[in-house]
């Protein structure tokens, strides 16, 4: 075993609307599906970690609990909270338990229930916590319309144009068409983006991620516990993590064109893993509006700064192209429920690396990563992944 | 809306007061027990500027319940003749006439109503100068 964790199992729910379901019960069917996933028995397993923004905290904390329980388990659970990026957060905790030495195989699960909230303000309200809420978001600012200042200020500095902009869930659709797990399985047209009422000039109805039900599992192992079970087929490094954070309000920041915390998490990450952007073939990146992933795709160092919308348009990061950009067909067409959204992120590079994307398969790709963002971009978490041998 | 937090920030919501700190000089926005820049709890309480230009801006359609009576309005981004950044929203004016650079005063409005018979909460919005 060359390398220290790896990823040994992982499976998710169908994103989209479950209204018969619990946020439990949907957590409680990704975890032991990946459990199932990884072939191993579930007393393997020594701890747990729970990534969610809301669920959890409204009604019934300690949910972790519950799912155990369900799960016939009998282990530590331990929430994280980090906004929309909870389950990259629960998943790189998960990744230091094991590091620690602490344990030896452990298991992340993120989760969402969105569509209880059917009264109209609530969505709006719980997003607004993710930015920052007194002073943003009680002075009459909403998280769209946040982003919405976010993408004027690239319109403005580098001439990005709507049909570049619109050009990101366009090809995330089309992608989303290909994976059985999305909510959203059909194309958008460019013009039916274009023709969509304006919701906070220049966002339009259709550009934001819809927030849904799902929930998503992973499992983490060390090399000893691999090397004692050679029985498991999955393994996938973890070769590079990167956490930073920025100012929760966008009116304290120096710039509007970049994201800082996707900048030095990507840094970190790069660092560890001893790569360059130039040899990540595929990431999922946090498309919640089409200039987030035009932010993340420059961010992270994959086109020059103010290229991002050109280089969706011209298709550079279609899928099989230069580098793939959202394969599952990212937030807007896999649907967002906020927990579980970071490890849905990561299980889509884990089926890439294991050449079991079926028709998203990206031919030859050593090396993926994911961006999970919260908020406007307070919190951001990067990581890297490669497949057990390079091939050259 | 929770009393004692309107209470606990009556001084930032209904005078626009911040920080200055007499050791480094920095200002901010909102108000903190020490300076966010060199931690120094040597502060005094500093009035914001109270005009400005307007830097983004866009309209908010869907928010909370107890600001829905409100929508559509413009929000955005106010840099003050102080050099401090603040987020409000943009009224006493047509939506279409609100344009970036814009010269603003802060102006004393209700933010939000807890239905008929609940708290109101005040604060700054902005009006053209």
């Amino acid at each position: 075993m060359k390398h220290k964790v790896y990823i040994t199992g992982s499976n998710s729910t169908k994103f989209g609307e479950h209204y018969s379901k619990s946020a439990s019960s949907l957590a409680t069917q990704a975890l032991l599906g990946s459990i199932n996933n990884a072939e191993i028995k579930k007393e393997s397993i020594q701890a747990a970690y729970f990534g969610s923004l809301v669920s959890g905290s409204n009604s019934q904390t300690s949910i972790g609990s519950t799912c155990i329980r369900e799960c016939g388990l009998d282990i530590p659970i331990t929430r994280i909270e980090a906004g929309n990026a909870s389950g990259a957060a629960a998943f790189q905790q998960a990744y230091f338990g094991i590091l620690s030495g602490q344990y030896e195989c452990v298991a992340v699960v993120g989760v969402e229930k969105l569509s209880d909230y059917v009264k109209g303000g609530t969505i709006e309200k719980i997003l607004g916590a993710t930015i920052d809420y007194h002073w943003e978001f009680e002075m009459g600012a909403t998280l769209t319309s946040l982003y919405a200042i976010l993408t004027k200020a690239h319109m403005k500095e580098y001439n990005t144009t709507l049909e570049q902009l619109a050009a990101v869930p366009v090809k995330n659709h089309k992608n989303g068409v290909k994976n059985p797990l999305a909510q959203f399985r059909r194309e958008i047209s460019l013009d039916r983006f274009l023709k969509a009422k304006r919701i906070a000039d220049p966002i339009g109805r259709f550009d934001p991620a819809t927030h849904c039900d799902g929930a998503s599992s992973i499992i983490l192992s060390s090399s000893q516990f691999l090397a004692e079970n050679p029985d498991i087929t999955t393994k996938v490094p973890i070769i590079g993590l990167g956490h930073a954070s920025d100012t929760v309000s966008l009116h304290h920041r120096d710039t509007l064109t970049s994201l800082k915390a996707t900048r030095k998490a990507a840094d970190q990450a790069f660092k560890m893993a001893n790569i360059k952007a130039k040899d990540i073939n595929v990431a999922e990146v946090h498309d919640s509006y089409p200039i987030g992933e035009i932010l993340a795709i420059e961010d992270i160092g994959f086109f020059p700064k103010g290229e991002g919308g050109k280089a969706t348009e011209d298709g550079l990061t279609s899928l099989g192209s230069e580098i793939s950009i959202n394969p599952s067909g990212g937030l807007k067409a896999r649907g967002d429920p906020f927990g579980a959204t970071g490890l849905a992120q990561i299980i889509e590079i884990v089926e890439q690396m294991k050449g079991e994307a079926g028709e998203r398969q990206i031919a030859d790709s050593n090396y993926g990563l994911t961006q999970n963002v919260s908020g406007t971009g307070a919190l951001t978490y990067v990581s890297i992944f490669t497949r057990e041998e390079v091939k050259k | 809306m929770e009393p004692p937090k309107i209470w606990r920030e009556k001084r930032e919501r209904y005078l626009a007061v911040g920080i200055k700190c007499l050791d480094c000089e920095n200002k901010s926005f909102p108000k903190s027990e020490v300076c966010a820049k060199c931690s120094s709890s040597n502060v005094e309480e500093y009035k914001l500027a109270n005009t400005g230009k307007l830097l983004y801006y866009t309209q908010v359609t869907q928010t909370a319940q107890e600001m829905m009576e409100y929508t559509p309005y413009i929000v955005g981004i106010i840099e003050l003749d102080d050099t401090i950044k603040v987020t409000g929203q943009i009224v006493d004016c047509n939506l279409d006439e609100v344009k970036e650079g814009m010269l603003l005063r802060m102006v004393f409005k209700i933010l939000a109503r807890d239905g008929d018979e609940g708290l109101i909460r005040y604060g700054f919005k902005f009006a053209p100068s």
